[in-house]
């Protein structure tokens, strides 16, 4: 199955998935259709955006014009919709949104994506991030709970080592999930702060 | 010609940012060019500190044979190291799951940069401006870190030199070493001079840090795509007149350098 195809399989005609914060819809004439949910009661006054360049352009910023570096932050904003009537232009609008989230979890569902261990992808660091590696399970619990639990919608599919038991993701009937397979660039990078952090208090520049 | 590849992917690896919006722009730009050709069966985008991440790309590439361009100004540390670390690949050519990988060389070492960096050079400047008078000025990064850095600069240098193109002079300045491009009221003294900046993206380098090095703004200006004036050429010092570009990387013709990259790749690589 191509990963439109699979899309289709997962929205079928006549029904809906909330796919984070978007809520799409696969009418009964064939027409697939995506709006923020907080639009899904009214149609009337969306601003039709018709192309995966103008979507990335809408997901580019948040309500107070501010760049969105991270696409499955819970602040997309609202007042568009799109629709058309083919598959793989549809998935390519949705990637626009949240880019790759649709293919990952296709390819995990279907057991060809397993996630990396938070660790893994720690230690294959190197440059200014080579000591992130080094952090204790304590601090690899805080990242996921402020940075990821607050300020990103996905569910995190990675153990923080390999050694740690971890169970498959389901898909809830209504959805299509939105999940977290590798550490983010951001994770990464809190990951470095909170070690220097720790190193810096440990090590405290001397007098002299 | 090795083009078109119906049966085959092309993706594009910047660097994007987590911090300026237009970093990830030109390789969007580039993308949608060279999709709206139809050379591929499909064309991606794949980024460092954006999304899609370089480890997230593999799953929505549905074709088998993927070549892989770097949208990458010069070799180092990001080409041989970090490209390849987090795309699995280990040579020209890669089985990485159910895909065969070509890693491209970076669009910024293509021969065909000197014509773009001309082209360019003349576009800007007015009318009647006589090149012969006119000192073009390749700026780069730089830095003492990694003497790498300068010399895909260097040899652009040269290469523009070497061209027969009319530049009374085609001098070589860094941000962050010498010759600093701070210096260009010293580095020549043509009554023109053309700055044209060797970066992938109009983003903080180019268009917020070297302005204020030229002496054009007195402090780093919002991004572009977040400011209402963009500046205008060109700028009077004295007698003198300075004309400022928009980075090489932002050029449409870059679209072309990518597919040059992956010709020269067949011809060279392909075994
Ligand atoms: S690591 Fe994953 S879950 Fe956490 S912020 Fe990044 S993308 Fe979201």
């Amino acid at each position: 199955m191509t990963l439109a195809e699979t899309l289709i399989h997962l929205l079928p005609r006549g029904d809906s998935r909330r796919f984070g914060e978007v809520f799409l819809e696969h009418l009964e004439d064939g027409t697939l259709r995506a709006r923020h949910r907080h639009d899904r009661m009214e149609l009337e006054g969306l601003e039709e955006l018709s192309s995966p360049q103008e979507l990335r352009e809408m997901a580019k910023w948040d309500t107070k014009g501010e760049y969105r570096p991270l696409k499955t932050a819970p602040n997309l904003i609202s007042g568009w919709v799109t629709s058309c009537q083919d598959s793989s232009e549809f998935l390519k609008r949705l990637d626009a949104i949240y880019p790759g989230v649709f293919a990952t979890w296709a390819a995990y569902e279907k057991g060809t994506h397993d996630p990396t261990p938070l660790r893994d992808t720690l230690d294959r660091q190197t440059g200014m991030y080579r000591f992130a590696g080094s952090i204790t399970d304590q601090m690899a619990n805080e990242i996921m709970r402020e940075t990821c639990a607050k300020g990103c919608l996905r569910t995190i599919a990675w153990p923080i080592s390999s050694e740690c038991p971890t169970s498959r993701l389901k898909r809830p009937p209504q959805d299509i999930p939105v999940i977290c397979t590798e550490a983010c660039t951001f994770a990464v990078s809190e990951a470095r702060r909170l070690v220097k952090e720790a190193y810096d208090k440990a090590n405290p520049p001397s007098e002299s | 010609m090795s083009l078109p590849k119906p049966d085959s992917a092309l993706l594009i690896l910047g660097h994007g940012s987590t911090e300026n919006p237009d970093s990830s722009q030109p390789s969007w730009d580039h993308a949608e060019t060279i999709e709206k050709s139809e050379q591929f069966g499909s064309v991606h985008c794949a980024f460092w500190k954006e999304e899609p991440s370089f480890r997230q790309i593999w799953p929505m590439i549905e074709e088998k044979e993927v070549y892989v361009v770097p949208n990458f100004i010069s070799e180092g540390y990001f080409t041989r190291q970090v490209l390849p670390r987090e795309l699995g690949l280990d040579g020209h050519t890669t089985e990485v799951g159910s895909h065969t990988v070509h890693y491209c060389d970076p669009v910024g070492i293509h021969s065909r940069m000197t014509d773009l960096l001309i082209k360019r050079a003349r576009e800007i400047i007015d009318e009647g401006v006589r090149l012969e008078e006119t000192c073009l000025i390749i700026v780069g990064h730089g830095t003492n870190l990694n003497k790498k850095s300068t010399d895909a600069i260097t040899a652009q240098v040269e290469a523009i030199r070497a061209s027969g193109a009319p530049f009374a002079e085609v001098l070589d300045a860094y941000m962050e070493e010498a010759p600093f491009i701070a210096d260009w009221q010293t580095l020549t003294d043509a009554p023109t001079v053309v700055v044209v900046p060797f970066f992938i993206a109009d983003a903080l380098h180019s268009y917020q840090d070297i302005p204020v090095l030229l002496g054009i703004e007195s402090e780093p200006t919002e991004a572009a795509s977040q400011r209402e004036v963009f500046r205008q050429n060109p700028y009077h010092f004295g007698d003198r007149v300075l004309y400022y570009s928009s980075a090489i990387g932002t050029d449409p013709s870059l679209s072309e350098v990518i597919l040059d990259q992956v010709e020269y790749f067949d011809e060279h690589y392909r075994s």
